[in-house]
């Protein structure tokens, strides 16, 4: 255990459940320097999260208090969190791309309409890999999966001009950006900001599962040849030229950090004003 | 003591404030939706929040959500929204965070009748969430007072078990004008059998005790006691675990902090039954309105009939069935429900009979020609449905 995971994680749950190799040790782990180098203490978070990898590996590692929710409902599980509990306390989830893109995506949108403060990491490991392998709504397109036996052929949500991270932002969102997982430094700084936007933060970071998408898409569950394919491709915004596939626009896509008044403290102010006036 | 002509929903509202009710998420739903109306107009007043959410699941996920911030909290809905209702309410189930849910009933299945009083939840608030392994608490209003009065019990229990309650009640208790008596003082209020109880904070470690007990406070986020709670199988602290041992004890409590406690939960209320009668019919809701006419007018031309309205739905009040008699259910809707489980808690030689009417109470007279052929011994038959013109 290094000194980090010392300071703020469970002993019990570190290492973690997740298969050996995989990819989302690096997205937690950023997570957790990001709170430290912004001097948060173990009582000034609290940790959501959901089901599958991403949910299960993150459930209850964090020293503080912790939540685990129903697949994709925990965006709305937040907004009624974040009345309850102390303003200055910071709600962070760590969340799979099936939970933040499919299953809970109209919930996701409603938290950033209303710009709730809390801090999503959705760690996407590119489909629904506890289940087994199946694709999901940001496997690239041809890769062969669980349940696109013939390589995917549906749109996804980041490719062809489209991209999920323009509707969260057309939905309100204040703090958009996305990573991949050994992109260490960046991925750091940028949950730093994302921390310190009081309003809806969402951090897309994509990160190798190298046992059931590496077996999938790439013939095998050599993690050196899944973290290459995952660096090889992504590129910082505005750097994609270069001959790569590129599938990850790396980077701060939406910085309104901090432009847009908070859900619960709008509610609250409104709230105080309605009995101001009642009782006046 | 304050006294309105008003409406069941504006009853609701009442009571849940006067509990300790502080947020009300809800999505608008005929004929619950004045619920929400009510508590968007009440709830700021003092120092609560309303919520509108995008959809029934968001709903009782952002009351669920509050709750276990520590407030009291609740939602509102009717039946093609309490099924939206299964996720949410499983994870608080399972999570034991003391929440209200009420359930105005209308004409099912799906959207059905949207305006017209239904029964079709009697099973489903039994059974709200998948999985088993849990019971539930149900309370059934047939008035707009007994609705406030019933409210704020809902509260009371929800803490004291740590666990949702459902009030069950129906279009017409949630809509229909009644006079409405809402206390002020301490003294009104346990006149009334009215019960409170604030919220408290497990402080942990153990915040799953495997034992029965009720009166444990639940996991409360947001304290900085190194809470956990989460939909998958608990340890004591609230780790995760994949164990059958593991499972065996959250069960254990989820079922039997509920069934070994039922003195504290169930009530019925009873009518003519002192002298045995020959026929008992048992109604609950608004319908049990129109039966306790028909039996009073019975009784007074000499039939002996009594009745029993279970108030408590889950756990249902087997101790009220033990007297042999021919039982007849009245209920608000054509497939019959609550009458399986009159079957199962009657004596074996009880023969039970179902009276079926939907989106519309019955009626005085065509309960006194059921009780008639029934004393007579003559069968049934499907009645609502031979007066069809089909
Ligand atoms: S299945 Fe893949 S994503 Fe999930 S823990 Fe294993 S390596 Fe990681």
């Amino acid at each position: 255990m290094d000194k980090l995971s010392e300071k703020y994680l469970r002993a019990r749950k570190i290492p973690s459940t997740a298969c050996s190799g995989c990819g989302l040790g690096q997205a937690h782990k950023a997570f957790v320097q990001a709170i430290d180098e912004l001097n948060f203490g173990i009582d000034d978070i609290l940790w959501g999260t959901s089901i599958g990898c991403s949910g299960r590996q993150t459930f209850g590692t964090w020293k503080g208090d912790n939540f685990a929710g129903t697949h994709g409902r925990v965006y709305a599980i937040a907004r009624g969190l974040r009345l309850a509990i102390a303003p200055e306390m910071k709600i962070v989830l760590t969340v799979g791309d099936g939970d933040a893109f499919g299953i809970g995506l109209n919930h996701l949108l409603h938290a950033a309409r209303t710009n709730t403060q809390m801090t999503v990491l959705v760690c996407d490991n590119l489909g629904y890999q506890s289940t087994g392998g199946q694709y999901g709504w940001t496997t690239p397109p041809g890769v062969k999966t669980d349940s696109s036996p013939y390589g995917m052929y549906e749109p996804n949500w980041v490719q062809s001009g489209r991209d999920v991270l323009n509707i969260i932002q057309a939905a309100g969102a204040t703090f958009l950006a996305r990573h991949v997982s050994m992109e260490g430094r960046p991925l750091v700084d940028t949950l730093k900001k994302a921390l310190q936007n009081n309003g809806f933060s969402l951090v897309h970071c994509v990160f190798p599962c190298i046992t059931n998408f590496a077996k999938n898409a790439l013939g095998s569950r050599n993690s050196v040849n899944m973290f290459n394919w995952v660096r090889n491709h992504a590129a910082p915004l505005g750097q994609e030229a270069g001959g790569r596939e590129i599938f990850w626009r790396t980077g701060i896509y939406h910085d309104a950090s901090n432009t847009r008044a908070e859900f619960s403290q709008s509610v609250k102010e409104k709230t105080a004003e309605i009995q101001r006036e009642v009782s006046g | 003591m304050k006294r309105f002509l008003e409406t069941g929903n504006f009853a609701v509202t009442e009571g849940a404030i006067m509990a300790g009710c502080r947020l009300f998420a809800g999505y608008p739903i005929t004929p619950a939706t004045e619920i929400a109306e009510a508590m968007s107009v009440e709830l700021p007043k003092v120092g609560g929040y309303y919520v509108q959410a995008e959809d029934e699941c968001a709903a009782m996920h952002i009351a669920v959500g509050a709750a276990a911030g520590g407030m009291k909290t609740m939602t509102a809905t009717s039946g093609p929204g309490f099924i939206l209702y299964a996720d949410p309410y499983g994870w608080a189930i399972g999570c034991e965070i003391p929440i209200v849910v009420l359930n105005s009933q209308r004409v099912g299945p799906v959207s059905g009748i949207t305006g017209a009083p239904g029964q079709g939840e009697f099973y489903n608030s039994r059974y709200p969430t998948q999985g088993g392994n849990y019971e539930t608490i149900v309370l059934a209003p047939n008035s707009a007072q007994e609705a406030m009065e019933l409210t704020v019990e809902a509260f009371y229990l929800s803490e004291r078990f740590r666990t949702p309650v459902t009030v069950l009640a129906d279009q017409l208790i949630t809509d229909g004008l009644e006079d409405i008596s809402v206390p002020e003082t301490d003294e009104e209020k346990t006149a009334m059998g009215m019960r409170f109880v604030e919220r408290k904070v497990n402080a942990g470690p153990d915040f799953y005790p495997p034992s029965d007990a009720i009166d444990i406070p639940p996991v409360v986020l947001g304290k900085g006691t190194g809470a956990m709670c989460s939909d998958w199988t608990p340890t004591e602290e609230g780790y995760d675990i994949e164990t059958v041992e593991a499972h065996h004890k959250h069960s254990y409590r989820m079922i039997y902090k509920i069934r070994n406690n039922r003195d504290v939960i169930t009530r019925y209320e009873e009518l003519f039954l002192d002298d045995d009668p020959e026929l008992i019919v048992v109604a609950y809701g608004t319908p049990s309105r129109t039966v306790k006419t028909a039996v009073k007018k019975a009784r007074e031309k000499g039939v002996k009939v009594g009745m029993i309205r279970p108030v408590s739905l889950w756990p249902f009040p087997d101790e009220a069935f033990t007297r042999k008699a021919i039982y007849l259910t009245v209920e608000l809707l054509y497939d019959g429900q609550m009458v399986r489980e009159v079957q199962r808690a009657t004596p074996c030689d009880s023969p039970v009979h179902f009276f079926g009417k939907c989106g519309e109470l019955p009626t005085v007279t065509e309960l006194h020609e059921t009780f008639d052929k029934l004393l007579r011994g003559e069968p049934l038959g499907r009645i609502g449905w031979e007066r069809e013109a089909w």
